[in-house]
């Protein structure tokens, strides 16, 4: 991970330790809103933290879009479709 | 105007719009287009027949999903597939650790050039499906459907700190399997450190 590239540049800070432990919280927004800027301060200022954030950032979106090209078949959503107007006609 | 999640006006109905979602998410479950379909209408009939226990204005997407998670747990305990556990220890960053061990310039490769542009075609879907189920389902809720931890927790029944550990193990198998899938050699010693 990235915190040998910190050890060798940045003198190894804790905050690259403690900001790497929250790196996936971050991504995944379930940080306080003070978390984030904490994470985001040292983001700025710690260049092999960043490569860690913006490599991993582009990871989730990828498996994000890679996996959401499957839309349902035309059969499907027509079969749902006439569910959906059955029960409306139903609860009229 | 809309219902109980149900269609007034022509509009599309607020369950309608997340059929994608639900389809596609399906297929990562059973791995089968004909399974998936009968899985999303099995949660359909569902949650129109307990339309009345849906209120209006929570979030339906979490609500469909709940059922269909719920539904095909109980598949699986009908066929009497066990929820295989997986440990796998470490971080979750398995692919970049990996890169750093090559000796690799991190800084100027994309996972996508790394993972997707090496002539495969769906190997981010393939490795998410041979998730084992548990994490399989998790990485599917957070990853790629956007639920929060806590939403994951409430569909699936279990403790956000659940979540966190089937995400965290989830996300590191994926990553190895997306590493094996590049071509790329096999990790020669245990990864997940990093002093």
């Amino acid at each position: 991970m990235g915190r040998s590239d910190c050890d060798e540049t940045m003198g190894r800070g804790s905050d690259c330790d403690e900001t790497m432990g929250r790196l996936s919280l971050y991504l995944d927004r379930e940080l306080s809103d003070d978390e984030v800027g904490e994470v985001k301060v040292h983001l700025q200022s710690c260049p092999p933290c960043e490569q860690v954030f913006d490599f991993q950032a582009e990871l989730k979106r990828l498996v994000r879009k890679e996996c959401c090209t499957d839309d349902a078949p035309a059969r499907l959503r027509a079969w749902v479709r006439k569910l959906a107007v059955e029960n409306t006609e139903a609860a009229k | 105007m809309v219902v109980l999640g149900i269609a007034m006006d022509g509009e599309f109905s607020l369950f309608e719009r997340h059929i994608d979602a639900l389809y596609r998410s399906a297929l990562r479950l059973t791995r089968k287009p004909e399974d998936a379909e009968d899985l999303v209408q099995e949660t359909y009939l569902r949650a129109y027949r307990y339309r009345r226990k849906f209120q209006p204005g929570t979030n339906e997407k979490a609500w469909l999903f709940t059922i269909m998670t719920n539904l095909f747990r109980n598949r699986l305990r009908q066929r009497r597939a066990p929820e295989d556990p997986l440990d796998e220890p470490g971080t979750d960053f398995f692919i970049y650790d990996q890169l750093r061990r090559e000796g690799m310039p991190v800084h100027l490769m994309s996972p996508e050039e790394i993972v997707v542009d090496r002539g495969f075609g769906d190997e981010v879907k393939r490795a998410l499906e041979e998730l084992p189920m548990p994490m399989r389902m998790v990485v599917m809720l957070v990853d790629v459907e956007d639920f929060s931890y806590k939403e994951a927790a409430a569909i699936l029944g279990v403790k956000i700190g659940t979540v966190m550990s089937r995400l965290h193990r989830g996300r590191r198998a994926l990553q190895k399997r997306l590493w094996e899938y590049s071509g790329r050699p096999r990790p020669s010693i245990a990864v997940g450190g990093h002093a």
